[in-house]
This record gives structure tokens, C-alpha cells and sequence, in this order.
């Protein structure tokens, strides 16, 4: 099928009724999660999941993916106008989107951001029509050894990129691969790990462990985290930005545009290491580096579009490999698997509905959004009057209903509760939920591929290296894992922890990477640099009085809860 | 002593990991050219193991948050949600989830009874439409609403 009739089918579902609706609802949504500090992109997909059994598999995905690229319209407008990143991928626009608010001109960092974030998502959606077919071609000829080294690359680079501690996160990706092992062996029927329990033969419910690890533990971490309403004290005038911004900007527009674009496709990128890229980007090739931090709008411009182009390229590896390269896209995957749709290089010829629905959707979508964003940045901001205690309670309700409702069984209720426990207590400790939830969902497909792989070969390892496509993806791991321990080693020496490349561009701003569709909550105490600092470098006094003036308004920092 | 107590997690970790490659080993491992069922389980065993040494060793201490009465309270909550799955199965949706709302509005979001008293019930009639009415889940008998839910 070519690319134009592809597309023409692709509109007329996403045009459906049902289906605009949840497009609709799914960047609204996405808009108001992005607006609140408490809830990030990650939960909420995982509260809706249960929901996802009631709807076609094409309508739960355009939803599911309008709730991502949306968060990435809304986490902007809070961190122009109060310094306080809804979700992680918007951190850095705290730096310019605030100084410009003090400026009084919020009305613009909004606009161009809003307009930057369309032109980002609308390029990567060209991108995406145009790369997408000739890579599931390619894909259609891989046979398990191929399969088996795509998905230990993919979870491999998930773990380095994307997280602070690659050996950490190594390790939940193994617990991840273990517990997917939980229950009847798929080609012998021999019960593994299930201690006699009958309700894990199944293994554990997908949806039980993702709301319990990013649900619960994140709604529980958080409330620990943030207390706080917040009241908008300046007012939005112009939003539409003035010939001298686009002008300004549309270089950063352009850049943001094609940086997000190839680092949402790489596995273990996504919205918040691109948006953090390009602002790096911006500074280095700045005529005036020290305008940053003090309200240029290319620190605005740049990141939105950033974030919101690799949110949508993100999904060319699910689509086209059947390999979700960041923790949302996990949970997309994980939604399709549920609904009985196994995404790979088989979706555009087997299930065209699925692939082009889906992305002519995030045309519509990101139509919508551009037209929600710009006259309703009010509104939106009225939602930060919602204390987080009252929305964990409601989300905690809407979690414990949803995970009864899929299989209509309160075993699953416990699983997610203890797994909300060990969610919450890796944050604690700095082990990451993202891995080990990637590694679950990948966990069945990586077990079955390697055992025909070893069938066929009648147990020659050696088939994983001979063959071109797998020997080439496997010599890419172990040079992955060469690279990072060197530099880990070398850092080490340096008395500084291990590193994540990309390190770079985070220490030019000051800040550190939050993994990918995390709600950026707000430091309540009063480390430097942390989440809301304001940049280190280049800007000592108006950062200094950008934060202390974030405070002074917040009513101080405040230990008040129970 | 305190010094390595965050050592515990990835000990936990090894421990965990070690017996998995025990059971997995019980489960029978086969030949690599033909793999039994406990095979592929033994080896991220051993994947989780191995990790699980590394960062007992170059782990940063730093990462580990402390403890404050803050997390006295999420306990609280945890506990509260183990009573309200307990309460579920027994008397119903809808009693349990007046009663769990409450308890976190009183509790985490400080609400004052006129607030937290109309938002739980409304809430929980909320919940129990969505649910029951439109979406025909059958949660477990309650002593409200029993005879429309079954």
C-alpha cells in the first residue's frame, strides 16, 4: 500500500467519531496531567490501562498517545508561568519560560512553545510516514536470533541513556526478565515460580504490575514530595508571539525539530533527554551565551519543540520493530498486547487500521492541541488550585477499581499494592521502575525468541553472531557496554558518580535527567540545582532571584504534611 | 553500621537473584540445544545477580533518600489501602470507598470536614457509576447498592 493510501485510510478512522472524541480526550488529558506537578504521563497511562479492555485497540492507542504528546503541551505552561514542571521532559523550560514570565512575557514563551511544539510533532509525523514503511520492510526479513538481539539492544540502551545509574537499572531490567518468567512455560507447560498459587499461572497481570510500579509507587512518592496549591499571580497578555520572536526563534524550531526527531527514534530516548539536548544545542551556538537563563526565547523555543517531536517518533521503533524505545511506549505496547494486537513489522500490512489511524490521529491531535493551548492557558492553570492529596486519593480509587475491573479478581489488587510498595521503595532508593517494566513487557518475546533461536541452531551460540543482522546489533551492544564502563571507571576516578551520555548537555544546565514521563515535581527543600534550580552558570544574580522569588511566593518551603 | 546500610537493597537484590537461580536450576535447564523451562529463567538470574554484586560495591550512597515522617505517613497510606481492599471484598465498593477517600483527604490533603465529607461521597457515587452502571463491572456484593450491582 503506498503512503497516500495509506494516509487516506489513516484519516478516515482517525476522523471517526469515537475516534475524534478520544483523540480529544486523550491531548486533554495528556494537557491537564502535563499542568499538574503530581501526575506524570507514565501514571496516568498506567491508570488508564484497565480502560483499554473497554475500546478498540486503535481507539486506546490514539488515546494513550494523545495523553503523551499532550503532557508535553501541558507540562510548558506551568513552567513559564510558576517555574514548576508539570512533567520532566519540561524542566528546562523552567529556565528561560520563568525569566520571560518575569519579563511579562509569559503570553509569547507560551505561544511560541505551543507553536514550536506543533511544528516539532508535525515534522516528526512527515518523518514518520516517510521512515516507518521501508523499516518494517526491512524488519518483515528478521528471524529470532534478530529479534532476540533488537530486544536485548533496546533494553540494553534503555538502561544507559535514559537513567542515571546504567548498572541500577541493568539490574531492575533483569528483575524485569525474571519476573516475566512467573507462571506456565508457554512451550513445556511446566509451572514456574508460582509456589502453587493458581492465580499466577498466568504470571503477573501486565496491568497489575504497571499500576502498581508507576500508579501507586509515584502517587505515593509524590505526596511525600509536593504539598502545595498554587495561585498565578501574573497575567497573560500576547500570547501571539511578535514577528521579532519567530524570527528569533525559528532557528531553534528548526534544530529542536530534527534533534528530537533522530533522539526519539533511538531507544532510550524520548522528551526529556531531547529537550535537554536542545537547549544545550541552543546555548553552545548562541552568538551570546549568557542570555540564557535570563528570558531568551530560544531556551523556550527549542526544548518544546524537542520534546514534543520525539514524543512522536518514539513511535517508529514500536510500530515498525515491535520495540518500545522508552517506558511510555512500554505501556503502549503493553496496551496492545492486552487488546490482542502484536506490534512489529507485520502491523502495516496485517492491521493498516492500526498504523495509519494512529498516526494521522497525532495530526489531529496535534491540531487540537495547538488550538486548546493558546485560549485556554487559563483555564489550565486554575487546575494547579488541586491539592495533591486530593488528587492521590482519587487516583489511588481510580487504580484500585481499574486493576478489579480488568479481570474482575482482588488477587490483582494485592499484586498491585505490593508492587506499589516496591515501586515506591526503589525510588526511595534510586533503582528505576522504567527498566524493570520494559524488561517485563519485553521479557516473553526475548524468552520464546531465544529458545527457536537455539532450537534452530541445536544449541550453537553461536547463531547470534554469524548471522549479519544480529552479529552487527550485538557487536553495538558489547561496544555499549565497553564505552559506559570505561567512562564509568574513568568518572569514578574523578570522584563524580557514573554518567549517562548526554551528561554534557544536563551539566550545561544545571540539572539532572529525571527518567522519561515523570511528573516533575517540585524540590521542596532547598538543594541547589536540583529540579527547579535555576542554571548554574552564566546567570548567578537573576537565577538567584528567580528562585528565591519561586519561593517567597510558594509560602516557603513547606514540611507541612502528615 | 549505619554507614552500609544502603548496602541492603542490593543485597537484597543478590539474595533474591541467587535463589532464583536455585529454583531455576530445580526447574531443569535442559541443553542448549534443546532448553528446558528453567533455562532462560537462570540465566537473568544470574544477570541479576552479577548486577546486583556490581552495585553493592560502586553503589553512591547519596542516592538513597532519608527517612522522615513523611514516609511514616505513606506507610499509613499503604496500610489504608491494604484496609480498603480488605473492606472491598467484604462490604462492597461503594462503603469502603467513602471511607478510603475520607481518610486520605483528612489525613494526606488536609481538607476540612465540609470539604472532605461531600467529595468523598460524591466521589465514591462517581466511581460507582462509571464502574458499575456504565462500564458493568461486577465488584464484589455491598451493603449499598446490593441489589442493582448483581
Amino acid at each position: 500500500m503506498g503512503i497516500l493510501d495509506g494516509l487516506g485510510q489513516g484519516f478516515s478512522v482517525a476522523l471517526d467519531p469515537t475516534n475524534l472524541l478520544y483523540v480529544f480526550l486523550g491531548v486533554l488529558i495528556g494537557t491537564v496531567i502535563g499542568v499538574l506537578p503530581g501526575l506524570g504521563p507514565t501514571a496516568t497511562i498506567a491508570l488508564l490501562l484497565p480502560l483499554t479492555y473497554e475500546i478498540e485497540p486503535v481507539t486506546a492507542v490514539i488515546m494513550l498517545a494523545g495523553i503523551y504528546y499532550g503532557s508535553m503541551y501541558g507540562g510548558t505552561i506551568t513552567s513559564v508561568l510558576l517555574q514548576l514542571p508539570g512533567e520532566a521532559a519540561s524542566v528546562v523550560t523552567t529556565f528561560d519560560g520563568y525569566q520571560m514570565a518575569k519579563q511579562g512575557r509569559a503570553g509569547p514563551a507560551l505561544g511560541i512553545a505551543a507553536i514550536g511544539s506543533w511544528i516539532g510533532g508535525t515534522v516528526s509525523i512527515v518523518g514518520l510516514v516517510l521512515l516507518a514503511p521501508p523499516l518494517a520492510d526491512l524488519a518483515v526479513e528478521f528471524g529470532d536470533p534478530e529479534y532476540v538481539a533488537l530486544t536485548a539492544l533496546g533494553i540494553l540502551l534503555v538502561t544507559y541513556l535514559g537513567t542515571r545509574h546504567p548498572v541500577k537499572s541493568l539490574a531492575m531490567a533483569a528483575l524485569g526478565l525474571l519476573l516475566a518468567t512467573v507462571g506456565q512455560d508457554l512451550i513445556t507447560g511446566t509451572n514456574r515460580f508460582t509456589f502453587g498459587s493458581i492465580s499466577l499461572f498466568d504470571g503477573f497481570d501486565f496491568v497489575a504490575v504497571a499500576m502498581g510500579l508507576f500508579g501507586v509507587g509515584e502517587i505515593l512518592y509524590n505526596v511525600e514530595k509536593t504539598e502545595k496549591a498554587q495561585a498565578l499571580k501574573s497575567k497573560i497578555s500576547n500570547i501571539w508571539p511578535s514577528r521579532k520572536d519567530f524570527k528569533d526563534s525559528s532557528g531553534a524550531i528548526a534544530r529542536g525539530s530534527v534533534l528530537g526527531f533522530f533522539l526519539g527514534v533511538l531507544p532510550g530516548g524520548g522528551g526529556v533527554i531531547s529537550s535537554l539536548a536542545s537547549y544545550g544545542m541552543e546555548k553552545r551556538r548562541a552568538k551570546d551565551p549568557t542570555r540564557f537563563g535570563k528570558g531568551a526565547i530560544e531556551g523556550v523555543a527549542g526544548p518544546e519543540t524537542a520534546n514534543n517531536a520525539s514524543s512522536t517518533s518514539a513511535f517508529i521503533p514500536l510500530l515498525t520493530l515491535g520495540i518500545p524505545p522508552n517506558v511510555v511506549l512500554a505501556l503502549i505496547f503493553g496496551a496492545l498486547l492486552l487488546n490482542g494486537v502484536q506490534p512489529g513489522p507485520q502491523l502495516i500490512d496485517q492491521q493498516p487500521e492500526i498504523f495509519w489511524g494512529v498516526i494521522a490521529s497525532m495530526a489531529v491531535g496535534n491540531l487540537m492541541l495547538l488550538a486548546l493551548n493558546i485560549p485556554l492557558v487559563g483555564f489550565f492553570v486554575q487546575l494547579l488550585r488541586v491539592r495533591a492529596g486530593i488528587l492521590a486519593a482519587f487516583a489511588l480509587l481510580v487504580t484500585m477499581a481499574g486493576v478489579f475491573s480488568v479481570n474482575n479478581d482482588v488477587f490483582d489488587m494485592w499484586v498491585v499494592l505490593a508492587f506499589g510498595i516496591i515501586g515506591w521503595l526503589m525510588k526511595k532508593t534510586g533503582f528505576e521502575p522504567g527498566p524493570l517494566v520494559l524488561a517485563f513487557v519485553l521479557g516473553s518475546i526475548l524468552e520464546e525468541s531465544f529458545r527457536r533461536s537455539m532450537l534452530i541452531s541445536g544449541g550453537e551460540v553461536s547463531i547470534f553472531f554469524t548471522r549479519p543482522m544480529s552479529g552487527t546489533l550485538f557487536a553495538l551492544m558489547a561496544v555499549v557496554v565497553i564505552w559506559s564502563t570505561v567512562q564509568g571507571i574513568r568518572r569514578r576516578r574523578k570522584r563524580s558518580r557514573p554518567s549517562t551520555p548526554g551528561e554534557e548537555d544536563l551539566a550545561a544546565t544545571g540539572t539532572t535527567a529525571e527518567p522519561e514521563g515523570t511528573p516533575g515535581y517540585e524540590n521542596t527543600d532547598d538543594t541547589e540545582g536540583a529540579t527547579t534550580g535555576a542554571p548554574r552558570d552564566g546567570s548567578g544574580a537573576t537565577g538567584g532571584t528567580g528562585s528565591t522569588a519561586s519561593r517567597a511566593q510558594d509560602g516557603g518551603p513547606g514540611p507541612d504534611r502528615g | 553500621m549505619t554507614k552500609h546500610l544502603h548496602r541492603l537493597a542490593p543485597l537484597i537484590l543478590v539474595a533474591f537473584g541467587a535463589a532464583a537461580m536455585l529454583g531455576a536450576r530445580n526447574l531443569g535447564l535442559g541443553e542448549l540445544s534443546a532448553p528446558g523451562p528453567g533455562l532462560w529463567p537462570f540465566i537473568v538470574a544470574t544477570l541479576l545477580t552479577l548486577t546486583g554484586v556490581v552495585v553493592l560495591f560502586i553503589d553512591d550512597p547519596e542516592d538513597y533518600e532519608p527517612w522522615t515522617r513523611g514516609t511514616l505517613g505513606i506507610a499509613l497510606g499503604l496500610a489504608s489501602l491494604a484496609v480498603f481492599i480488605v473492606l472491598f471484598e467484604t462490604i462492597g465498593f461503594f462503603v469502603s470507598a467513602i471511607l478510603m477517600l475520607l481518610f486520605w483527604l483528612r489525613i494526606f490533603a488536609r481538607e476540612p470536614w465540609r470539604w472532605a465529607v461531600p467529595l468523598a461521597v460524591l466521589g465514591a457515587l462517581a466511581f460507582h457509576f462509571v464502574f458499575v452502571e456504565l462500564l458493568a463491572v461486577p465488584f464484589p456484593d455491598g451493603i449499598v447498592f446490593a441489589p442493582v450491582g448483581s
